[in-house]
């Protein structure tokens, strides 16, 4: 929260906008994905959405080595290196100069700050499109609400102008906060990740009581209120880590227990690894670098399992890609890399 | 590889089902091409006089790429043409006499007629290179109008080589009058011509009118005559035939031929064999398969017909099988040019049909035959002809949109096109404002609009609006712009290697490094613009007057009213609503060269005006730096930018206004705008000079009204939305030209979305999909071409391409097999991007 209380209110900083979002609630949506997060999971598929502030990073196969970056940089960050742009973290400020001037945008800065106005402009644009699939819009991130305030005033006014509204969190704020944003978002998208909170705090840097209890909340919010009237729980399904049995059970007992029959839906994602390169690209090491992907055969056993643990077994899907969609999920990726 | 291709042929590629025995036959025995022992290839026919002409070049104009060929062509169909004995009075007959005499000749006397094992449906050969008739005294006159100095095809060809585009009065393009001759069969359609004669006077039954009357009263009765010697041939296999079944069905054939097209049709498989021969004698009398004669509604035309026959006792399967017969003859058209290789299939074609769409009241028209037609379709595909068309609309029910999205899931595209009726009929509501004809097309007609060709909107049975015949590159007039109305680059020929001296072709506009605003930039541009759209008016002109004085086609003319009312030809503006179209091309190239001049020149000042035509000059060697910026910095058409996509609207409106203006000389048709941009933009690109937005010569232009390759980063909605503004989005306060929808293009405009397949992996994305498409009703253009791409398969494709003759491509509308497209234009198909939904 001091983060953003020390960013300008009245802006958010937005890691990306994605229109004709099929995954993040129902219908057609658009996902604002917000930067900045309140945990750190090993696994983390979107290392550039954790810090609130704008990073920097490098796409080598757009780069023409013209060399402009180097000669704009207020900072002297950039190096020239026989294997391309070195970014040096220390002394980029994240300001944005490089990027802004480079021709081929091969230095892009992550993180971009709109203003209210200009927000909901951008995502009223495919209202058509949500009436005709019962779609709206989603925050996201990162964790939608480390920007607290603005996400807020945001839905507030997508709440007016009529769109559905969705938050999806992984429950890790205040209960202030989570009060005050419920009243605004037709539905939630509430990541458990594991269910033992030392294997919690151990995956992503804190323990996972406050986010139970923000469970607990927003299932007795519905309850009360009516408001918000959907609630999906997601796990990510990671390899080593979350791909448990004893932990899908746990949380399955804890759906079944504690949260009123309010979740009409339970996703299971499975594990991908098509974020290898962007931690390459920002300089961070991923521990999964080297993680296999789960095999179809695994997923749909736990998601029997998870079937076996609720009161509702239709309730559990899950999704993601597996071993045999492998081939086929990298060259999607790699076409995406190229043409984007 | 060989085990990944094993593989993605055994789960990718889309394969005919459920055929039965006898289809099945049929299908395999056409896609056998050139090794048949029977098919439908041209075969010529001449009068025998020494300076006889078949071949009718003006419908190649549009083919840039048959222009080295023109000459070779014509020569080797009057060296292959075959004599034909001549009437005694033939050369005292006026032209159109002539013709329609010969036509009609070759047809019932000359050509054998066959039938196929199994097949339903009579009506064989069509594919003719016939006589134009003419006397020694009109062969040269019409030689020195098409290859004198000031010829058609010189024009033609100074337009092309200098980057303007292609232009040319071409055949097919509309929608004949099956309604009506299937209800009041020829037998109708003689009397009224009788008639019409009868009402002529002296002067008039003596003069053109007269001419034009009695050739279209001689063309009223071939299809009777054929018809007759097929009913013979059907009654001889009968007596041969030891099958009960096939005998009987034989015979059922003969008595159909019996009665139909004379008579009017009364149960479906007569109603069906009448449309057959109704629609292959166009193609005869054309001398053109299959460009763009399309059939408009059938699913409701055809559905009295089917309604009869399915209560008194047809078998709907077997309704179906005599639709896939159907199918089989339509695309015998290709064999025209069977030895050319690639069983003479060409992207060129379109015989298209259309389903479902609104009716009178706003009510949904979709009825069992649209249901058992497109089974006829998924059961048939991938196969090319007839192309389908399903019409789009607020109230379409959810049932037809599961068919298609199940369809599209299990081919690897769209095996149709989808048109979209309100922003469609906007553009029809428009067109009748600007031409003043509401009398002809007006809120109580409009939904009986339908496509021909893929996309392109008319009216049915009284229009002919040469949907194909301009093809303007819209980019010429920001390189004149920039130029003060010169070419950039020296024209050189190619064959020859000489090099042209650089013309004032356009309006002197000014030394463009002057310009101190955009605005003055886009003054320059609003006059090449005028220029342009005029010189292409004028281009045309001399290949219509060239058709409508030596090239009359009486028997469509019988098929489309307004020809027998005002006594001319369907050539010389007979149809009762008779425009001809501009076509854009390069529409997105061009607003993101002008975004990126205003962007690079006047708003960041990143370069000169100056600097940038050098670097244009160039090739934009030497510039790499400008042209990274222009490419990846500047604003783009296509991301659903306001900014930008109000530039497009500017743009739009500009040649949109500027085409209204212009009027055939010859034969009183008034120019309207679409775009199509068929496959130029790919060819062009090496025309063409390179271009602002960073590209450079030698890349693709832009296709039809799609964003620029690879500039719809923001998605299909975006893209979509993008699109729907271009067009003119929806009126402010309701006062829409239909229902609040604004559409600048009657003529309508080809959209080609690339979906991923995960867009449509399972029953939830299904629905999203589904949504999608009713927001696209809402948001969108005309038309949409669903694509999708499997990158991983069509490289694949590239290397064994033995293993994927089946695999279909959507190129701009057109419906191709992958492998037969070019290296190059397989490559654009793999580059672009693939939405995926995740």
């Amino acid at each position: 929260m001091s983060e953003q209380e020390k960013s300008n209110i009245s802006e958010g900083v937005v890691l990306e906008i994605q229109r004709m979002s099929t995954e993040d609630g129902p219908g057609i949506r658009t996902t604002v994905f917000f930067k900045g997060c309140s945990l750190k999971c090993s696994w983390c598929h979107n290392p550039e959405s954790i810090s609130l502030h704008p990073q920097l990073h490098w796409i080598g196969s757009r780069c023409i080595g013209c060399k402009t970056c180097r000669d704009v940089c207020p900072n002297g960050a950039l190096l020239f290196t026989e294997s391309g742009v070195l970014i040096d973290r220390n002394m980029c400020k994240g300001c944005g100069t490089c990027a802004e001037a480079c021709p081929s945008n091969a230095l892009e800065l992550l993180g971009k700050r709109w203003t209210l106005d200009s927000l909901t402009a951008e995502v009223v644009k495919d209202r058509a499109y949500f009436e005709k699939s019962g779609g709206g819009v989603t925050v996201s991130g990162g964790e939608p609400t480390v920007q607290a305030k603005f996400v807020e005033d945001f839905l507030m006014r997508l709440q007016k102008a009529g769109i559905h509204t969705a938050l999806d969190t992984c429950g890790m704020c205040s209960r202030d906060v989570l009060d005050r944003i419920l009243f605004h978002v037709d539905m939630v998208l509430f990541d458990i990740k594991e269910i033992d909170a030392d294997k919690h705090r151990q995956f992503t840097g804190k323990p996972n009581e406050k986010i139970l209890e923000n469970l607990v909340r927003v299932s007795e919010h519905m309850l009360i209120c009516s408001q918000p009237d959907h609630l999906w729980v997601r796990t990510p399904i990671i390899p080593g880590a979350t791909a448990r049995e004893d932990n899908i059970r746990g949380i399955g007992k804890f759906i079944a227990s504690r949260l009123h029959d309010t979740v009409s839906r339970w996703d299971l994602c499975a594990f991908n690894n098509l974020c290898r390169d962007k931690y390459v690209r920002l300089g961070l090491d991923w521990p999964f670098k080297n993680a296999e992907l789960l095999t179809k055969e695994f997923m749909e056993e736990l998601a029997e399992i998870a079937r076996d643990s609720v009161t509702k077994p239709e309730i559990v899907r899950w999704s993601g890609s597996t071993k045999l969609d492998e081939d086929k999920g990298e060259s999607r990726h790699a076409m995406l890399e190229t043409s984007l | 590889m060989s085990v990944l291709t094993a593989k993605e042929t055994q789960h990718k590629i889309k394969v005919a089902k459920y055929l039965s025995p006898r289809i099945s036959w049929l299908r395999d025995y056409y896609f056998k091409g050139a090794e048949r022992a029977w098919n439908n290839e041209f075969t010529a026919w001449s009068t025998g006089t020494p300076w006889d002409i078949q071949f009718q070049e003006l419908t190649y104009y549009i083919i840039p790429e048959v222009y080295v060929f023109l000459q070779t062509m014509r020569a080797s169909y009057r060296q292959a043409a075959r004599n034909v004995k001549l009437h005694k009075d033939f050369w005292s007959w006026s032209l159109p006499e002539r013709r329609a005499w010969f036509v009609k000749e070759v047809m019932v006397s000359y050509l054998p007629q066959d039938m196929l094992p199994g097949d339903l449906l009579a009506g064989g050969r069509f594919n003719i290179q016939t006589s134009m008739c003419l006397t020694r005294k009109e062969t040269e006159e019409y030689d020195r109008l098409t290859l004198g100095k000031d010829g058609a095809r010189t024009k033609m060809k100074w337009f092309h080589d200098h980057g303007y585009g292609n232009s040319g009065s071409t055949s097919g393009h509309l929608i004949p009058g099956h309604e009506r001759a299937l209800k009041l069969g020829w037998k109708g359609i003689l009397a009224d011509l009788e008639t019409k004669r009868n009402r002529l006077n002296k002067s008039e039954q003596n003069g053109s009118a007269g001419a034009q009357i009695r050739a279209m009263m001689t063309s009223a009765t071939m299809s009777k005559e054929l018809a007759a010697k097929y009913a013979n041939l059907c009654r001889g296999l009968s007596a041969k035939q030891s099958n009960p079944t096939r005998k009987e069905e034989l015979s059922q054939t003969a008595r159909n031929l019996d009665r139909v097209p004379w008579e009017p049709a009364r149960t479906f498989w007569e109603a069906v064999q009448a449309l057959w021969l109704n629609h292959m004698l166009v193609m005869s009398d054309e001398n053109y398969p299959g460009p763009g004669v399309s059939f408009g509604r059938i699913d409701q035309y055809l559905l009295p017909y089917w309604e009869y026959s399915l209560s008194h006792g047809m078998d709907r399967e077997f309704g179906k099988e005599i639709l896939k017969c159907f199918w089989v003859h339509c695309n015998t058209a290709y064999d025209a040019m069977i030895r050319n290789g690639n069983q003479g299939i060409t992207a060129g074609f379109g015989q298209l049909i259309t389903l479902s769409g609104v009716g009178k009241d706003g009510q949904d028209m979709t009825n069992d035959l649209t249901y058992a037609i497109l089974e006829v379709i998924d059961e048939m595909t991938p196969i090319l002809e007839p192309k389908p068309n399903v019409r789009l609309h607020r109230n379409s029910p959810d049932k037809l949109l599961d068919k298609i999205v199940d369809m599209v899931s299990s081919s690897q595209g769209a095996p149709f096109l989808l048109n979209f009726d309100e922003r469609s009929m906007a553009g029809m509501m428009l067109e009748a404002k600007k031409a003043g004809i509401t009398h002809l097309v007006n809120e109580s007609n409009a939904h009986d609009y339908a496509p021909v060709g893929c996309l392109e909107n008319t009216m049915v049975g009284n229009d002919r609006s040469g949907t194909v015949d301009n093809n303007l590159n819209l980019l010429k007039a920001v390189e004149l712009a920039l130029t003060g109305g010169k070419d950039l680059l020296p024209y050189v020929n190619r064959i020859t290697g000489k090099t042209e001296e650089i013309g004032q072709d356009g309006p002197a506009t000014g030394d463009a490094a002057t310009f101190k605003t955009w605005d003055e930039f886009w003054n320059a541009y609003e006059k090449q613009t005028r220029y342009i759209v005029q010189k292409c008016a004028e281009t045309y002109e001399f290949s219509e007057a060239l058709r409508s004085k030596f090239f009359t086609t009486p028997y469509l003319s019988c098929l489309v009213k307004g020809c027998a009312e005002k006594g001319l030809d369907i050539t010389q503006g007979g149809a009762e609503i008779s425009f001809t179209t501009l076509e854009a091309v390069t529409y997105a190239t061009t607003v993101d060269s002008l975004l990126a001049i205003k962007y690079l020149v006047f708003d960041k000042k990143a370069c000169t005006m100056a600097e940038l035509i050098n670097a244009l000059k160039a090739n934009w060697r030497g510039h790499e730096k400008l042209q990274a910026i222009a490419k990846n910095k500047a604003p783009k058409y296509g991301r659903d930018d306001d900014a930008a996509d109000e530039m497009a609207a500017r743009v739009m409106s500009l040649w949109c206004e500027e085409t209204w203006k212009h009027k055939t000389a010859s034969t009183n048709r008034r120019f309207r705008p679409g775009m199509l941009s068929w496959n130029y933009w790919a060819g062009d690109g090496y025309v063409m000079a390179a271009s602002a937005d960073g590209r450079p010569m030698g890349q693709f232009l832009s296709n039809a009204i799609c964003p620029s390759n690879g500039a719809d980063i923001n998605g299909p909605t975006a893209n979509a939305n993008s699109v729907g503004k271009a067009l003119g989005g929806k009126a402010t306060y309701g006062n829409g030209d239909w229902d609040g929808y604004l559409n600048m293009l009657p003529n309508g405009a080809s959209h080609t979305i690339t979906f991923n397949p995960s867009i449509m992996c399972d029953p939830e994305h299904k629905e999203k999909f589904k949504a999608f498409l009713r927001g696209y009703v809402e948001n969108g253009g005309t038309a949409l071409q669903l694509n999708m791409l499997d990158p991983e398969m069509l490289r694949d494709a590239q290397k064994h391409p033995q293993d994927y003759r089946h695999l279909l491509v959507r190129i701009t509308g057109y419906n191709a097999y992958f492998t037969t497209v070019g290296k190059e234009l397989q490559n654009e198909v793999i580059k672009r991007i693939s939405h995926s939904g995740m």
